[in-house]
């Protein structure tokens, strides 16, 4: 209809800018993402580096200095700021040195489970008919089944590594990315310039890969950016339970697990790496939630 | 009442075909991967021979069809198997293993097994634990509501004011926090430092407290997200504008038009999300806790290769969440009439 | 004995705040309403008319801010009230009715529950029943079809139509003192919005209600007001009664207003385009016998589909170089036709021919070919093209498409177009955000012009404009035409427009053509009731032509689905009589060249009089007005 259907507050804007791009201006405008990003990039800032550059090591053990407790309680020494454990191992160290792992494995998980679900959403939205279907009715059947499940069905009973874990995560997760972007592709389906494409003549991936694909980075974004922190957690879920990255390497999972029984007398080995990994997902949300709320104020706002 | 029965029988159509699917999934997966169940029954002294011979009795080496024909008769008649390890009782049952020294013979150690009696029946098991999960299941959800429906509203009513706020730094701590890492620093806080609440086992109500606060703390942050988004769209929809043009007063407004259509996506919400994470979060809460419900039961199983309780709980499982769906999706329809065309 | 006016505006100014600078909306607004009266508000888009509207019921919200004035409501200040106060007076003695049916209400509540919450808000010691019993008794004096079943029903089941007048029902179930109405009509077919002004008429004399009418149609506001206020950017600029208005405006702006307003009556030769028509020029489409039906679910039913028979034989030629228009109100299929016509979808039977070849018949790689020979532009300029494309790779898009043109080439064509269509040069990189309605449809105009086409659909192409711009485009078209030799087919529910711009028509309801014409004879020698009904019903500030009361129709137009035998017009005719239910009428020929499909096509002057009191007999034998 004409312009008086637009509020008037609709017609004062003239920004000539794509969704994402505003989505990701509007967001950073928020205090919530500004916060976010600094720990988060102060953490792999921390995660790349420290390990690198400081004389202490993650794995070296060093029975004299165990069971020091955190820098700020009495017997702690500065050189262990997050204290050592039974076998007097850094804890700082193994934290960040876990951090890296568990954001290698959250980035990548995501990463493959983004491409394969939108992948089939797109395929499935656009054509749907029977191959939607099929789809829609695979991915109910694997969201029926709990991650824990399939987790521990796969992992359990396999020896876990880096690829089977990832493999399970991607799994696991697809499903959420092709509903969203097969929703996307449905409704774009029906506006009107794709319909004015097709008159032109556009061929079916022409129409999928032009005018569609651009349109689902702001509904997925903030999914992934999520993603990635929910990814990190089942990853050291899986490990604490016995089914993630086998020790010695250090991840979360089986160092909170090692440090388990100590929790008593010495509660800072479970404690003080889950706060670390704590903080890296306290940063990623946040991210991801400003994300999400950058996009609904512009969708509610201006359309 | 035409477009009901449509849909129920639609849907449970849908439904049995998906728990069918994930059974046979479940099924191939547990046969396929290594780890031979056999072994586990009779122990490492058994010969190859014997185990051979335990396997065809168990059926284990017929064709992957027809063993889940077999168990899809089994489990028609309500049996949905057997434990390999548990006995009646719960504990070990008696295997071949030998704990003391001394040789065995192989007939012995067949004759030992051949007893099938005396070990648990997974469904027998499942059914010992479904209430305690359930008490769990159901003060976490009780809790979880606690927390975010207050939180929920009143953030999605006042957009960008402190409400919101304030659920949105909720919601982003919480779901910051691993389950299990919780549930230990809470019951090192807590019961072993406050001893103000049990925490592992179950001899009392009170002991599903702590657990359930875990769980709680777990499902808040997608409730409270999914209120507070779903409350917040709906104040711009134009019936709001136009209930408050026709004259209505706003308290009406919100708590019948605005609730009433926030509530589709967040029955939606319910379905998938809640029961997904209800499920997942259930099992590591039960085993941290030693909460004597399914989720424990399932831990263990999967730690000591007890296949037929991890089907028969995956298959538990995913008959639960299809029913939870088919359930949500029946109310939307009645809340929101549009569904039905 | 004037009586006390019950709302005075009195030097009411409102300013739009934003971050960029603050914008005057009202300037200085002043005038009374009195009880009973009708007051017509025009303005064109951006003049303040929505702003006014919600001013008078005290709805201005920031960004909006009151800078001045007041508002008196039986004496008290509207813009001074509390909330509380506001809430009462809009829920008890004031109405309002947007222009944006669809969305007012609940889509979860049935619209009967919500009259009665309305009811019940306002003075809750009445009775469910009693409120139930009010509303439906409302809804029949509205005229919706068996109000008993409507009250039951959903916002999502009721036509625009069909929902005005349930909003209507809301504004006047409690007795207000006075009605707003925002621009109520312009989301509805021609006949639908006719018989919607008739009822506020209706209304008003039954309810002692005073009404305020807004509008950008002097032609609509002029039917149902006493008296006009013209608003231009805010300011009231003249102050009249319609009649004066029309015939003797004193204000500049009034009188740039009405020579804008397209005449339909008044030329009565229309000056024809250059290019006259000959009758052996060649057919460049040929259209056939064209059939489409859907098959839709039925929801009452266990599997069972329901069949819409969306175009049922429908045939005609567009001959090269003329303005072929196509008009008809929703459920007529014209959308569907313009679908098939661009074959995106194809008819289950019948042909079409583009230049003598049967598109049907085409292989892939002619039917690529074939659309760059002719072209289709749609009507949401908003829709209509890749948001997030900047405009010069959304107008090279189809040279992409085609391929084999080298970059260079690309760039300059899609300049050489752009000027063309009147688009400065300095568009080509921007985006679409920010852009007005009518550059849209430029952007629109020269993606589809781009490829040279011979034949160019404009499928409702600019209903989406206003007058001004639409003026200019259809100038635009005239020339492009002029140059290139262009054929036009519109598709269009605006006979105004469809009166300047084309040279045959052809009238479309329920799935076929029932009468196709010369522009001339269509609309001065009609051979179709339904004709002469969309003509009476065709809001104008000039002398009408047809008789409203003889012609216009009761009514909704009729769903697709479930076509009854014979013609599919007769519940709705005012001359059906028996060969009606049996026999379906074909295109019949008559004097000065037409075509009708109707029984009486050729009647005399007497025979339709007989068959008109013939009807009105059996009707009212049978107790009843055709409820539609």
């Amino acid at each position: 209809m004409t312009d008086q259907n637009k509020t008037i507050e609709q017609q004062g804007s003239s920004r000539s800018e794509t969704m994402t791009r505003r989505m990701f201006r509007l967001a950073l405008s928020m205090t919530g993402f500004q916060v976010g990003l600094a720990i988060f990039g102060l953490l792999v800032l921390a995660a790349l580096i420290l390990p690198e550059i400081s004389s202490v090591s993650a794995t070296k053990i060093a029975v004299r200095e165990r069971f020091l407790p955190p820098f700020f309680f009495e017997g702690g020494s500065l050189t262990h700021l997050a204290g050592t454990d039974q076998l007097g191992r850094d804890l700082f160290l193994r934290s960040l040195i876990g951090l890296r792992n568990a954001l290698g494995i959250g980035v990548a998980s995501v990463v493959l489970m983004f491409l394969l679900g939108a992948t089939l959403g797109i395929i499935s939205g656009y054509f749907g008919g029977w191959v939607d279907t099929i789809l829609m009715r695979i991915t109910d059947a694997q969201l029926s089944v709990p991650i824990i499940i399939l987790a521990i069905t796969i992992l359990g009973v396999t020896r876990p590594n880096v690829f089977t874990i990832i493999a399970v995560l991607v799994l696991a997760g697809w499903p959420v990315y092709a509903r969203v972007v097969r929703s996307v592709a449905l409704a774009e389906r029906q506006r009107e310039y794709v319909r004015g494409a097709k008159i032109l003549g556009a061929s079916d991936i022409r129409t999928m890969l032009i005018m569609i694909a651009p349109n689902i980075l702001p509904p997925v974004a903030f999914v992934a950016v999520l993603d990635i922190a929910r990814m990190m957690i089942f990853e050291a879920l899986f490990g604490f339970i016995g089914i993630g990255i086998q020790p010695p390497t250090p991840t979360f999972g089986n160092i909170i697990a090692d440090g388990t029984k100590y929790i008593i007398n010495y509660w800072w080995i479970p404690t003080m790496p889950g706060i670390f990994l704590i903080l890296a997902l306290l940063s990623i949300n946040m991210m991801g939630s400003s994300l999400e709320r950058a996009r609904n104020k512009i969708f509610a706002g201006m359309h | 009442m035409t477009f009901i029965l449509t849909f129920l029988l639609r849907r449970i159509t849908q439904g049995v075909v998906i728990v069918s699917l994930v059974s046979f999934l479940i099924f191939t997966l547990l046969r396929v991967i290594p780890g031979d169940p056999v072994r586990m029954m009779l122990g490492p002294m058994a010969t190859p021979a014997v185990m051979e011979q335990k396997a065809e009795e168990l059926g284990l080496r017929d064709p992957i069809t027809t063993q889940f024909g077999r168990y899809i008769e089994n489990m028609m008649n309500g049996d949905l198997g057997e434990s390999y390890l548990l006995g009646e009782s719960g504990g070990a049952a008696p295997s071949a293993q030998n704990t003391g020294g001394g040789s065995v013979t192989d007939e012995q150690i067949v004759e030992r097994t051949k007893t099938k009696s005396n070990r648990a029946k997974v469904l027998k098991l499942i059914a010992d634990g479904l209430p305690y999960t359930m008490q769990l299941a159901g003060l976490g959800l009780l809790f979880t509501l606690l927390i975010s429906l207050p939180l929920g509203i009143a953030g999605g009513l006042k957009p960008e004011k402190w409400q919101d706020r304030l659920a949105f730094f909720t919601g982003s701590f919480f779901i910051s926090l691993p389950n299990f890492w919780l549930a230990l620093v809470l019951i090192l806080l807590i019961s072993t430092k406050m001893n103000l609440l049990p925490a592992i086992g179950y001899k009392g109500f009170a002991y599903t407290i702590l657990p359930a606060i875990v769980l709680a703390i777990e499902l808040s942050p997608v409730m409270i997200r999914g209120l507070s988004v779903s409350i917040a769209s709906n104040l711009s929809q134009g019936f709001v504008d136009g209930g408050i043009l026709r004259g209505l007063p706003w308290s009406r407004i919100v708590w019948r038009h605005i609730i009433r259509n926030s509530s589709i996506p967040m029955l939606n919400l319910f379905g998938v999300q809640i029961g997904g994470l209800l499920l997942g979060g259930v099992f590591v809460v039960e085993y941290i806790f030693d909460f004597p419900g399914i989720g424990k039961l399932t831990i263990q199983a999967v730690l000591q290769r007890d296949f037929p309780i991890i089907q028969g709980v995956a298959i538990f499982a995913a008959a639960f969440l299809v029913f939870v769906n088919i359930l949500v999706d029946l109310i939307a329809t009645y809340i929101d009439r549009r569904l039905n065309y | 004995m004037v009586d006390e006016p019950i709302l005075q505006v009195q030097n009411v100014s409102v300013d739009l705040v934003l971050d960029k600078g603050t914008k005057p909306v009202l300037r200085d607004v002043s005038f009374d309403l009195y009880e009973k009266r009708a007051m017509g508000i025009i303005g064109e888009s951006g003049s303040g008319k929505t702003v006014l509207s919600r001013l008078v019921i005290g709805a201005i919200n920031p960004p909006l801010h009151v800078t001045g004035g007041k508002v008196l409501f039986r004496g008290r200040d509207l813009l001074t009230a509390s909330a509380k106060e506001l809430q009462v007076i809009r829920g008890s003695d004031v109405g309002y009715i947007g222009n944006n049916p669809g969305s007012a209400l609940d889509p979860t509540i049935s619209v009967g529950d919500q009259v009665v919450e309305k009811i019940r808000a306002a003075d809750s010691s009445i009775s469910y029943k009693d409120a139930r019993d009010r509303t439906i008794e409302l809804m029949r004096a509205v005229r919706l079809p068996r109000p008993e079943a409507r009250f039951h029903e959903f916002p999502f089941q009721y036509s625009g139509g069909m929902m005005q007048r349930a909003l209507i029902v809301d504004a006047l179930v409690t007795n207000p003192s006075f009605l707003i109405a925002d621009n109520v009509t312009q989301p509805l077919d021609v006949t639908v919005a006719a018989q919607i002004i008739r009822l506020m008429h209706e209304l008003r004399v039954n309810f002692n209600t005073a009404i305020i009418f807004v509008s950008s149609s002097l032609a609509v506001v002029r039917e149902i007001a006493d008296e006009i206020i013209v608003l231009k950017e805010g300011e009231i600029v003249e102050r009249s009664t319609p009649d004066k208005i029309i015939s003797a405006p004193t204000h500049e702006y009034s009188k740039r207003l009405l020579e804008r307003i397209p005449r339909i009556w008044e030329i009565e030769e229309r000056q024809e385009p250059q290019h006259e028509v000959q009758a052996d020029q060649n057919v460049i489409l040929k259209v056939e016998d064209v059939y489409k039906t859907y098959s839709v679910k039925n929801p009452k039913k266990f599997f069972s589909h329901n069949k819409v028979e969306a175009v049922r034989g429908v045939s005609f030629d567009v001959m090269a170089g003329e303005n072929f228009g196509i008009v008809g109100e929703s459920g007529c299929g014209k959308s569907t036709l313009s679908r098939l016509l661009s074959w995106v979808e194809k008819p289950e039977q019948g042909t079409i021919f583009f230049e003598g070849e049967d598109i049907a018949g085409m292989s892939k790689r002619e039917l690529l070919n074939l659309r760059s020979q002719f072209q289709l532009l749609l009507q949401d300029p908003y829709n209509a093209m890749p948001p997030h494309m900047p405009v010069g790779r959304t107008i090279a898009e189809p040279l992409y498409i085609h391929g084999g043109v080298g970059r260079k080439e690309v760039r300059e064509r899609v300049y050489a177009v752009m000027e063309e269509v009147g688009l400065p040069a300095s568009l080509y990189q921007n985006l679409l955000v920010g852009m007005s309605a009518g550059q849209r449809q430029r952007v629109n105009l020269a993606r589809a012009l781009i490829l040279k086409p011979r034949l160019l659909i404009l499928d409702e192409t600019l209903s989406a404009l206003d007058q001004v711009e639409q003026s200019i485009l259809l100038d635009l078209f005239e020339r492009l035409q002029a140059q290139h030799g262009y054929t036009y087919i519109f598709i269009s529910h605006d006979l105004a427009m469809v009166r300047r711009a084309c040279t045959r028509i052809g009238v479309m309801y329920l799935g076929k053509i029932v009468e196709i014409a010369g522009n001339q004879s269509v609309f001065f020698d009609p051979g179709h009731p339904y004709t002469k009904a969309l003509l009476s019903a065709v809001p104008t500030i000039e002398q009408r032509r047809y008789n409203a009361e003889e012609c216009l129709l009761e009514g909704e137009p009729p769903s697709p689905i479930d076509i009854p035998s014979g013609c599919s017009f007769k519940p709705r005719c005012p001359l059906a009589f028996e060969r009606c239910w049996t026999e379906e009428p074909e295109l019949i020929v008559r004097e000065g060249g037409g075509k009708s499909a109707c029984l009486l096509a050729n009647e005399s002057e007497e025979g339709l009089v007989e068959a008109a009191r013939g009807n009105l007999e059996r009707r009212t034998k049978e107790g009843s007005l055709v409820e539609g």
